[in-house]
């Protein structure tokens, strides 16, 4: 837990986005639909507008702060609470201070700008509540728990990241591919999401791929994408912890994006009973020091199967091979 | 030796970073292999075509940044080349946090001035990541990162000054706190006036500057103007409209409001107390050489 020189904010702040707009150069403005957004998510699917090229987007945020922040008699004056966007991969920060609501200092209201072509994919939104303190301005005194997603690019407002399915011929496709024309698919870890690449060459693939329902194929198809899914997981796992960013004592630092939330639902099945960072030390360790990366393989292969859920769909699949076998026999 | 590709085709691509790895070989890191640019050009997705990425532009500038710098430290080069190669290539940032168009600026275009900008003296190789790397790392992503970062609106001359420090570049990129422009061009004034002067005290600076980001919300004690989205598609669509950046004059960027002064003199004026602080490492000794 961090130390702060100064009194902070105890109690919950927490943010919303009410609504959204964008707007594209000499078109009407177009409001988001609530479908949009997802209180439950906590995100906005920006990619949900049907204004093509759209270049602003306007999002009104609302903030909730305990109301002891503006009492008169507690140690912080000139209570500002600011919104903050933030996308790593463009270095971009857009700022915005939210205007005070009610009388009791707990409701605060304000619109933020987001540029279009500032954004790669995936924004971050959150809320700070800034104040005086001590005759210092500009104390950052509390901020938001849970913070937003913005998706650019998205139409459904979700928080999970599912991987990129491709379907490509291989003999014909991308050079790189092509060294792999006999595999059935192939994971791709590299990108910002990862990516199964299904081989259309491969004969009755995209049958069972697009098969659903209790039927043959249909158990086959959900074998084959659990098992894609924990290839995914491991493929992610090791990239991830092959890339990390080292700070100068050593310490690694978690990734940003999808391979830094793959490490965090991963490594408490890879080191259990460990704080994340810890856990995450102790595999970089196990990597790049003498020894211990080997006998570490089994408990990433465990941690990918229970995360892509292979256990229970091979025993749904166990289940409905008996129930066509005795429809079989009957 | 690593020569220039034999084979240069009219416009950017994207190389994707599954494409980039087999062509980043022991051979080419030790600069002694060039890459098979005909292979290369194969694994390439084409981007659409416009002025703006017309390769010949970009390959001339490389060249130039290489013939004037001839009898200087690589290193030199810096401080000329990112703003111009900002001026040139002139992206949107989503469209620089696409790191398949870096990959092919290294491999595709220039792999022989990555090997002369970044062959380590001492062991004689290049690090990867120059040619396949982060925004901070990356031969040409960090040059355009910290031109995109550290321009004052259309002025690039505080580019220039930051570029001149390599600590202040090669830390100062990695730092989220750069991301707010009146502390990009506080840190960039501390410079200028020659408070900041070794890379030891870049660091340093850097240092105490992140830190009290933690406590301290420096967009409002000093506050930026929005971003000006208009002025910087104006100035990309110059940029598709087939407008020539010359290589001698400082090129001028898009035309954003500059960071207000009150701010950033603001901001300075706090850092150089930070700074005073702070400990820089051999700051005595560095002291009694000058002295």
């Amino acid at each position: 837990m961090k130390v702060f020189p100064y009194p902070r904010l105890r109690g919950t702040v927490s943010l919303r986005v009410d609504s959204a707009r964008v707007k594209a150069p000499a078109q009407p403005r177009e409001q988001l639909d609530s479908r949009a957004r997802s209180v439950i998510e906590r995100a906005v699917a920006l990619g949900a507008a049907e204004t093509e090229d759209w270049e602003t987007a306007v999002l009104t945020v609302s903030a909730t702060i305990p109301s002891k922040a503006t009492d008169p008699t507690g140690p912080w004056s000139e209570v500002v609470v600011v919104a903050v966007l933030t996308d790593r991969t463009t270095n971009t920060r857009v700022t915005s201070t939210l205007a005070r609501e009610t009388e009791d200092g707990r409701d605060w209201c304000g619109e933020l700008q987001v540029l279009r072509s500032d954004i790669h994919d995936r924004a971050v939104l959150t809320v700070q509540v800034i104040a005086t303190v001590d005759g210092v301005p500009g104390r950052i005194v509390g901020e938001a728990a849970e913070d937003w997603i913005v998706d650019v690019r998205s139409d459904v407002p979700t928080r999970e990241q599912s991987f990129d399915i491709k379907e490509v011929g291989f003999t014909k496709g991308p050079r790189w591919l092509q060294g792999f024309s006999e595999a059935p698919w192939i994971v791709n870890a590299s990108g910002t999401v990862p990516t199964v690449h299904i081989n259309t060459d491969f004969e009755g693939m995209a049958d069972v791929l697009g098969a659903e329902g209790r039927g043959p194929e249909g158990l086959v198809n959900a074998m084959l994408v659990s098992q894609m899914a924990a290839e995914v997981w491991t493929a992610v796992f090791h990239s991830a912890i092959g890339d990390l960013e080292i700070e100068d004592d050593g310490t690694p630092l978690f990734p940003h994006g999808w391979q830094g939330e793959v490490l965090r639902e991963m490594l408490p099945d890879v080191v259990p009973e460990r704080t994340l960072e810890d856990a995450l030390r102790e595999v970089h360790r196990r990597r790049v020091g003498a020894t211990g990366w080997t006998e570490l393989q089994p408990r990433i292969q465990y941690a990918a199967m229970r995360r892509a859920e292979v256990p229970r769909v091979l025993s749904e699949t166990v289940r409905g091979l008996d129930k066509l076998n005795r429809e079989d026999e009957a | 030796m690593t020569e220039k590709p034999d084979h240069l085709p009219e416009y950017l691509a994207r190389l994707a970073d599954e494409e980039a790895a087999r062509f980043i070989t022991d051979g080419l890191l030790s600069g002694k292999d060039s890459v098979p640019s005909i292979a290369l050009n194969q694994a390439t997705e084409p981007l659409p075509e416009s002025p703006r990425r017309r390769l010949r532009a970009i390959r001339d500038l490389i060249d130039d940044a290489m013939y004037i710098h001839r009898d200087e430290r690589p290193t030199q080069a810096d401080a000329w080349l990112a703003p111009r190669l900002h001026a040139i290539l002139r992206l949107t940032r989503a469209e620089a946090a696409d790191s398949a168009l870096w990959n092919y600026l290294a491999l595709g275009v220039a792999p022989d001035f990555v090997v002369w900008r970044h062959l380590s003296e001492t062991a004689k190789v290049v690090n990867a990541q120059y040619f396949k790397g982060p925004h901070y790392k990356q031969a040409f992503a960090r040059l355009w990162w910290s031109a995109e970062l550290f321009r004052n609106g259309p002025d690039y001359e505080p580019v220039v000054i930051a570029c001149g420090n390599q600590d202040m570049l090669n830390t100062g990129l990695r730092l989220d706190v750069v991301d707010h422009r009146p502390t990009a061009q506080a840190m960039v004034r501390l410079l200028q006036r020659g408070v900041i002067r070794t890379g030891r005290d870049a660091n340093a600076l850097a240092k105490v500057v992140n830190t009290a980001a933690v406590t301290v919300m420096y967009d409002v004690i000093a506050q930026d103007v929005p971003r000006d989205g208009d002025a910087v598609r104006m100035w990309i669509d110059e940029g598709e409209g087939g407008l020539t950046v010359h290589h001698r004059p400082l090129p001028t960027g898009p035309a954003e409001e500059p960071a207000p002064e009150s701010s950033v003199e603001l901001l300075a004026n706090n850092f150089a107390e930070l700074f005073a602080d702070a400990p820089v490492r051999g700051r005595r000794a560095d002291e009694e050489e000058g002295g």
